[in-house]
């Protein structure tokens, strides 16, 4: 029995080490980062946030640190962990982890906190909520998609029913019908209902697109994180097929699908953590509400790449053009 | 039987039959609501790229096939509570008494329904849910007299039954659109193949006893090793892709004989408790995978790409229309499935490996005493299981998406456990439960891009519920091998 117990106990201790990477120590402005689960290279919102974080550090000189959370109960454990060492800034990423960070911001008031994809009603005074206007990118998107599309239908599915992912996919879906309304044409959007469940399974994520092609999508806008990446991997083997992602340009942090990405819905995360660090250390901190938006450049759609030819110079045009009337509220993205 | 297991076992009868009865009212109502020329289209040819030769849309009046499944379903609902029935003479004879009266409704209404077809009125919705519901009853009682004398194989009968009313849902989901069929079914069995393997990693280990809840944990460190044995065989030593692939399997299975090994020391020689043991692996599998990820993976991201399998398309087979693009047009990984199915099939029940390996499963002691080294089969079992397992992970990676992603391969593993229970600890079984996890995965996407109106959570449970009818309406009782989750202790 003992000998099993010490076998145990290693095994766990071993396992303890391995879990918890990150951290750090001295004196200075210390800011630290708590992912969602799907880790911190998921290419999406995780990555991006982090990648602010990094810019921060880069700016400003101060030391930053990201606790990765495994599943949703690590979130109140990883955010304790920054608390009891006396960070200055946390940043947590992402809706799921709206409920902790409130509990901690107001038994914390002299921490600052910031979250991504959460605003609170009614504000607290130490947390400051990025949120963006995705539907706004998302519409130019669907319309550059409906555009571009040879079957006459366009797919999108999300990861889980949440605000922060719904929003992605009724701005691309109004974005189709405005197009499907200036020029009196009859493109359809597959895939609104439709959500693998997590931000984890790559392979939920390339069986949904199969489906998606199956039933006759060609342009396909997956809003799950990494599990889009499985979905750039079955577009890839579909020929004919193009992918349209999201929070960051996957040209650039996924290359080995930029043949097949037609653009971008960029979520300019990177930006926003950023900004709110720095009023965190310049000391002008205040809670509230960031809009990320088309105008303030906290949204917006990627360069078309490898499809620069292929998008024709009216739509480009028409695109423009849209983005200047949602700029201006005459557009109604559906939201 | 003892007394209580009987009890609960006509309560599932009970419960399979009530829940038939209520589908088929179900289907019949619903029926009557869809206008009666509505069609339902299912688009046979592959929707990718595809070797099988092109066939027809399967074109079905709607409303028509659910009225015939609905009445299957009755038939077959009155089957079950026949059973019951049986046992009571007087309730069979009420029954058939209500079913006599109700057989007398149903024609007059049937009748009057069929004349408001015809003059091309309104549907009068009333008569028409009678007309079911009076029908439905009147097979019931019919049904039960026809049945309560024979035993026929009430399994089969509730499997196909399952199947018909699955498709039955799938037609008025569809009804007036089309889907694609053999889109469906192929994506079911991709979905699959990560459970089965789950599953058969589950039979092997458990047939001599070892409970294994670390596959999980054991097919996402293989994922990730798949992806960088790959990666490296690719685009370090720029080696063809076909050795790179057979590279990334070889760190693949490396990974998963590992972790079984460490699972069968921990189990076998440590003697400690088994479900500890697999949490323990499946903690470590995340924190190990997750550490070597944003150390390795992230920095160097030519380590992550190993590239993805080529489908293969066997000769002929894969020119059978709707069978062909499903079953020969797969990646080898799927392939490899089938054979490892077959092999620890015959292994386990026609060799004399498999002969020990049960009796170390079912009784140890006897085992031992008759000579065989309860400590070596266990050993080998295990780690032989995890390297199924670890073809899980490999076909997550090089079959399928092709690049790692921490806790990718989310509760696939554990699903493959129940997969597992739900095949009565039988190779082909965890196959086909294996499937229908699939196809009920399958389903609910297709339901989703349908626009069902039902909420995208509700559909995600779809595969569970699958699980719990099965359960109560089919399997009955699986039984574990007597000795299972218990260490041995040489005396």
């Amino acid at each position: 029995m003992r000998k099993s117990l010490i076998a145990m106990a290693s095994l766990m201790v071993m396992t303890a080490i391995l879990t918890a990477c990150g951290g750090g120590g001295g004196a200075g402005f210390r800011a630290g980062m708590v992912t969602d689960v799907g880790g911190i290279d998921d290419k999406s919102f995780n990555a991006t946030s982090w990648d602010g974080l990094e810019m921060a550090r880069e700016e400003l000189g101060i030391e930053v640190a990201y606790l990765e959370s495994q599943q949703q109960t690590d979130y109140a454990a990883n955010i304790s962990q920054f608390v009891d060492q006396d960070y200055d800034m946390i940043v947590t990423v992402g809706f799921l982890l709206g409920d902790d960070t409130q509990t901690f911001a107001q038994q914390n008031p002299d921490i600052d906190f910031a979250i991504v994809d959460y605003s609170y009603e009614p504000t607290i005074e130490n947390v400051l909520g990025l949120v963006f206007a995705t539907d706004e990118a998302a519409f130019l998107a669907g319309y550059l998609a409906a555009g571009m599309t040879q079957t006459g239908k366009v797919g999108t599915f999300g990861g889980i029913e949440i605000p922060p992912v719904t929003i992605f996919m009724v701005g691309f879906q109004s974005g189709v019908e405005y197009y499907n309304q200036q020029h009196d044409t009859d493109v359809e959007v597959l895939g609104m209902d439709l959500f693998v469940g997590n931000f984890e399974s790559t392979d939920d994520g390339r069986r949904a697109a199969e489906d998606l092609i199956a039933e006759g999508a060609d342009i396909i806008m997956p809003v799950a994180g990494p599990v889009g990446l499985g979905t750039a991997a079955a577009v890839q083997e579909n020929p004919g097929t193009m992918l349209i992602g999201v929070d960051t340009d996957w040209c650039v942090s996924a290359a080995e699908y930029c043949n097949v990405t037609l653009t971008s819905v960029l979520k300019n995360m990177d930006v926003a953590v950023l900004e709110a660090v720095r009023l965190s250390y310049e000391g002008t901190f205040e809670g509230g509400v960031y809009v990320g938006t088309l105008e303030n450049d906290g949204v917006g759609i990627a360069p078309f790449h490898e499809f620069e030819d292929d998008v024709s110079a009216e739509l480009a045009a028409e695109l423009e053009q849209i983005k200047a009337d949602i700029i201006a509220g005459t557009i109604d993205t559906g939201w | 039987m003892d007394k209580r297991r009987k009890k609960f076992f006509y309560a599932l009868i009970y419960a399979g039959a009530a829940l038939l009865l209520a589908l088929c009212l179900t289907l019949c109502a619903t029926a009557t609501y869809t206008q009666p020329e509505q069609s339902t289209t299912f688009v046979l040819n592959a929707g990718s790229e595809s070797q099988a030769l092109p066939v027809g849309d399967l074109v079905l009046p709607s409303a028509m096939t659910w009225y015939v499944y609905g009445l299957v379903c009755a038939f077959v609902g009155g089957w079950q509570a026949a059973r019951l029935l049986q046992r009571n003479g007087w309730a069979l004879l009420a029954v058939s008494a209500l079913a006599g009266i109700a057989g007398g409704v149903w024609a007059a209404t049937g009748a009057l329904y069929a004349a408001v077809l015809l003059m091309g009125g309104e549907v009068w919705a009333g008569a028409a849910l009678l007309t079911g519901l009076a029908g439905l009853v009147f097979l019931a009682g019919l049904a039960g007299l026809v049945c309560a004398r024979r035993r026929i194989s009430l399994s089969i009968a509730l499997t196909a039954i399952a199947i018909l009313a699955v498709f039955a849902f799938l037609i008025w989901a569809a009804r007036d659109r089309s889907t694609n069929l053999t889109g469906l079914l192929s994506s079911a069995l991709l979905r699959s193949v990560p459970i089965a393997l789950a599953a058969l990693s589950g039979v092997l280990c458990e047939r001599c006893a070892v409970i294994n809840i670390a596959i999980e944990g054991m097919m996402l460190t293989s994922a990730f090793f798949a992806a960088l044995f790959g990666s490296v065989a690719a685009n370090i030593w720029h080696w063809p892709s076909w050795a790179a692939f057979i590279c990334g399997l070889f760190g693949a299975l490396l990974a998963g004989a590992l972790l079984g090994l460490l699972l069968a020391v921990l189990a076998v020689h440590f003697k400690v408790d088994q479900i500890i043991a697999g949490t323990a692996i499946n903690i470590l599998a995340v924190g190990l995978t997750s550490f070597l990820s944003s150390r390795i993976l992230s920095e160097f991201q030519n380590l992550n790409n190993p590239g993805i399998l080529n489908r293969v398309s066997i000769p002929l087979l894969s020119r059978i229309p709707v069978i062909g693009p499903i079953f020969f047009e797969q990646n080898v990984l799927v392939y490899m499935l089938f054979a490892v199915m077959a092999i620890t099939h015959i292994m386990l029940f026609y060799t004399r490996w498999g002969l020990r390996t049960r009796a170390v499963g079912e009784h140890p002691r006897a085992a031992d005493t008759l000579g065989i080294d309860v400590f070596k089969n266990r050993y080998v079992n295990v780690t032989l299981g995890g390297m199924v397992a670890g073809l899980g992970g490999a076909f997550l990676i090089l079959g399928s998406v092709g690049r790692f992603d921490e806790m990718m391969t989310a509760g696939k593993g554990f699903i493959g456990l129940a997969a597992m229970i739900f095949g009565k600890w039988m190779p082909f079984g965890a196959f086909g439960a294996a499937l229908i996890f699939g196809f009920a995965d399958a389903l609910q996407t297709r339901l989703a891009i349908l626009q069902v109106a039902i909420p995208s959570q509700f559909l995600l449970m779809a595969p569970y519920l699958v699980t719990m009818i099965a359960l109560a309406g089919v399997i009955g009782e699986a039984i574990p091998p007597a000795a299972d989750g218990q260490p041995y202790e040489k005396q």
